[in-house]
């Protein structure tokens, strides 16, 4: 049972990855289509044609039917509402970006040093890619509530104290997404909309894309964080572990398991 | 707007304030960043016009960390360390190690150290190996009736020197936040976290040498091979390895000299181990190696020799491609992790164990963990941006230089500060929050003034409290009342060792680990020897 619900859960994340990979790279089509390009963009860029907005759908496409598919672990918890899934989701993205990732790297050291031929991209494709993995590991994180906390004070506090708190958190968390938004919206959009690149011979549009998305990101932790707070609302107290018990009880029972059918 | 004075108060009440309520760490640190933008600004200059301002400078900087290359080594290092842990290659090396010392007083102790120490070589993290020492060694030293607190001890501390032996996660952090070179991070932290491991060992020799009754020898095995003809058994498995690690890096010379990518190059470093003469010296090496097989230990050895230890063939091969990566001069610390991981994955499937389901589970637990670290870093970041704006670590430095004090005096003053810190929170926390302030202060004390013995290197300074730091951090896993150590421990244990019980065990771990310390703070040219 296992096994296929990997290679289920795999589907829509691959279907994603690879039209989202392709996006990545001709999204400048998309805005010259769009009719708001610049001058310089336009003879840059051609228009979209039928491939970019096939790429699109299957984006857009894949996102829903992965939020509807998603399986969440006993692990990551059942009780999940739409945003949930999504983040869920994306983490089953960034899961398939990090072997892709490794892959690039594994490529380009045997081409550097058995082939002697590096490759002008593998570096840049390994930065942006990972770029893309910090920014989406860190709303898999916040679903998953495993943000690095000091509990020390908080598992003494009443319940109520506690919602007070969290309330107070999560309002900060808003507040500076706010912030970034406010501080930094500017740039972000006229860096996309001018696809600016690295400036490299492979010159990946890495601040044209993850300037945005660093944004984008920002704004959607704290949605999260939000959704967080309502979720846990009515939640009762809990008293939090150093480590994440659950994780380690799965980690000793498989191992366990390994462990005693060798000896 | 406010004085450099009062914001650096405030910004710590309000620090202390967020972390009390219980606010995700990373994010406190980035309302604070924007808080303290705020007090230096004033509302009207910030929040002129929408979707620009100085508040951009916090996205500047949190974009310059994502783009930074090293970074990337970070999940790569936690990637690897859960393919390695779910493996079956840890526990295979606990028999293999095992054998050698069954006779031992303290035996599986000292095993047990030493097997931390090989898994410390090959990833860089700790946690994993903490339940891991638990599943395998804690059973069976508890079994043979050692004493509880040298068993408990033993593994949680060992199983901590992930963090001081290379590759460290924490000494990448530390490098990537200060501008230090990791490489030279790594090689400063050979000896002391060797040392450090020694010291374990010792203890537990010496300890087990007073107080036999703290570690029963086991049962005797009449098969198992005695005294000198197991010492026989190990030169000849030490032989097999020479010959068949020989044999790889013979033809590693070979390819070069064949593809010619061995030249000397005027300016370019030679290739190590890779120059044309060392088809001669390793050929030479191998036959040595492989004549003593053949004519002194014979086939037989080989064979039982080779059934008792080859789980360590599978370590010592991921070690040699990760630090061989870095050290080989092949490539930096990002690829050498990406190496490591490919290693480690092919290892498992040569030995039948890679799953889907064991994949998909190690990148979960790797995408959680790299969110945690990252979004930390991003917070802190973007706080250590806001301040240095507003002027504040050359404020501190200059305050606590402006005092009257012995550099050692302000160093112990760190130490303790660290020690503190660390028994409360995350190292990652401390080293990104609490770094930018205290190394520009330690950049500015005189060098000569460092140590009781022997004169710093003034370039290897910021070497030299990295690896301090993470001296401290070894503490840090241990200290109650969160030392992250006792309570991975605690889920593998038996359940009438109570969490006290376990921290009780830590105590001469503890000083020991102190003791290393102030062999660092004493004597600072220690970091230098390979140097």
């Amino acid at each position: 049972m296992r096994a296929s619900s990997a290679s289920r859960e795999l589907l829509w994340p691959l279907v994603f990855v690879i039209a989202t990979g392709y996006l990545a790279w001709y999204t400048p089509r998309l805005i010259v289509f769009s009719g708001y390009a610049s001058e310089a963009m336009v003879t840059r860029f051609p228009a979209a044609g039928a491939l970019e907005f096939l790429a699109l759908f299957a984006a857009i496409g894949a996102l829903i039917m992965g939020i509807r598919t998603i399986l969440p672990t006993p692990q990551e918890g059942t009780n999940t509402g739409v945003f949930d899934r999504m983040s869920l989701f994306m983490g089953r993205v960034t899961m398939l970006l990090i072997v892709a990732l490794v892959l690039v790297m594994f490529y380009e050291v045997v081409a550097r040093y058995v082939f002697e031929k590096p490759t002008l991209w593998a570096n840049e494709l390994s930065l942006w890619m990972a770029g893309a993995i910090f920014l989406f590991s860190g709303l898999y994180a916040m679903q998953q509530r495993s943000h690095i906390r000091i509990y020390l004070l908080y598992d003494l506090m009443p319940r109520n104290v506690q919602r007070v708190c969290d309330l107070f958190s999560t309002l900060l968390i808003v507040g500076f997404a706010w912030v970034m938004l406010w501080g930094s919206y500017n740039e972000a959009r006229d860096k996309f909309m001018r696809w600016e690149t690295f400036g490299t011979a492979f010159d990946p549009p890495i601040p044209a894309t993850i300037k945005p998305l660093l944004i984008v990101f920002i704004c959607l932790v704290a949605l999260q964080a939000v959704v967080n707070l309502i979720t846990d609302w009515s939640k009762d107290k809990e008293v939090h572990a150093v480590v994440d018990e659950g994780e380690i009880d799965e980690f000793v029972q498989e191992m366990g398991a390994k462990l005693t059918k060798k000896g | 707007m406010f004085d450099i004075s009062t914001i650096s108060l405030v910004l710590l009440l309000a620090m202390l304030f967020l972390l009390a309520i219980g606010m995700p760490l990373g994010f406190a640190s980035a309302a604070l960043a924007a808080l303290v933008m705020f007090m230096k600004f004033g509302p009207d200059f910030l929040f002129g016009t929408f979707g620009t301002g100085p508040l951009g400078i916090l996205s500047q900087r949190i974009y310059g960390l994502m783009t930074d290359y090293v970074l990337i080594s970070i999940p790569l290092f936690i990637f690897m360390a859960n393919l390695l842990e779910r493996s079956g290659i840890a526990g295979q090396m606990y028999d293999s190690l095992n054998v050698w010392l069954s006779r031992t007083r303290g035996g599986i102790a000292i095993v047990t150290s030493i097997m931390a120490v090989i898994m410390a070589a090959m990833s860089g993290i700790i946690g994993g190996e903490v339940v891991l020492l638990g599943l395998i060694a804690l059973p069976q030293m508890l079994k043979l009736g050692y004493n509880q607190n040298l068993a408990i001890g033993v593994i949680c501390a060992s199983g901590s020197l992930g963090t001081m032996i290379p590759p460290s996660i924490v000494l990448i952090m530390y490098g990537l936040i200060t501008e230090t070179s990791i490489k030279a991070l790594f090689t400063a932290s050979f000896v002391p976290g060797f040392m450090l491991a020694s010291f374990f060992i010792i203890y537990i020799i010496i300890r087990t040498q007073l107080r036999p009754e703290d570690a029963p020898l086991p049962p005797d095995d009449p098969n198992d091979p005695k005294g000198r003809e197991k010492t026989m058994l190990f030169l000849t498995f030490l032989a097999t390895l020479g010959a068949g690690f020989g044999t790889a890096l013979w033809l590693r010379v070979v390819f070069f000299t064949v593809t010619g990518q061995n030249r000397v190059l005027e300016g370019v470093d030679p290739i190590r181990l890779g120059t044309v003469d060392y088809v001669w010296k390793i050929g030479a090496f191998v036959l040595v190696c492989a004549t003593l097989i053949a004519l002194v230990f014979g086939k037989d050895r080989l064979k039982q020799s080779w059934a008792m230890g080859k789980g360590l063939v599978a370590p010592i091969l991921v070690i040699g491609v990760v630090l061989g990566s870095i050290y080989g001069g092949i490539t930096g610390i990002t690829e050498a992790a990406g190496m490591g991981v490919i290693a480690v994955f092919v290892i498992a499937v040569l030995r039948r164990e890679m799953t889907g389901h064991l994949l998909w589970d190690s990148l979960k637990r790797t995408l959680k963990s790299t969110g945690t670290i990252i979004w930390v870093t991003i917070g802190a970041t973007a706080l250590a941006g806001a301040y240095t704006i507003a002027g504040g670590p050359t404020y501190i430095a200059n305050m606590i230089t402006g005092l009257d004090v012995p550099a050692m005096g302000i160093i112990l003053v760190m130490m303790l500060i660290f020690l503190i810190l660390g028994a409360l929170m995350d190292w990652v926390g401390i080293v990104l929050l609490v770094m930018p302030v205290f190394l520009p202060i330690v950049l500015k004390l005189p060098v000569e003034d460092l140590g009781l013995f022997g004169e710093l290197n003034p370039r290897h300074v910021a070497i030299w409290f990295g690896v301090v730091f993470c001296m401290n951090m070894q503490v840090s896993f241990l200290s109650p009342p969160f030392g992250p150590a006792a309570f991975y421990l605690k889920s593998v244990a038996p359940p009438h060792i109570s969490l006290t019980d376990i921290f009780k065990g830590f105590l001469p771990f503890i000083g020991i680990q102190l003791l290393a310390l102030s062999v660092l703070l004493i004597w600072p040219p220690i970091i230098s020897l390979f140097l």
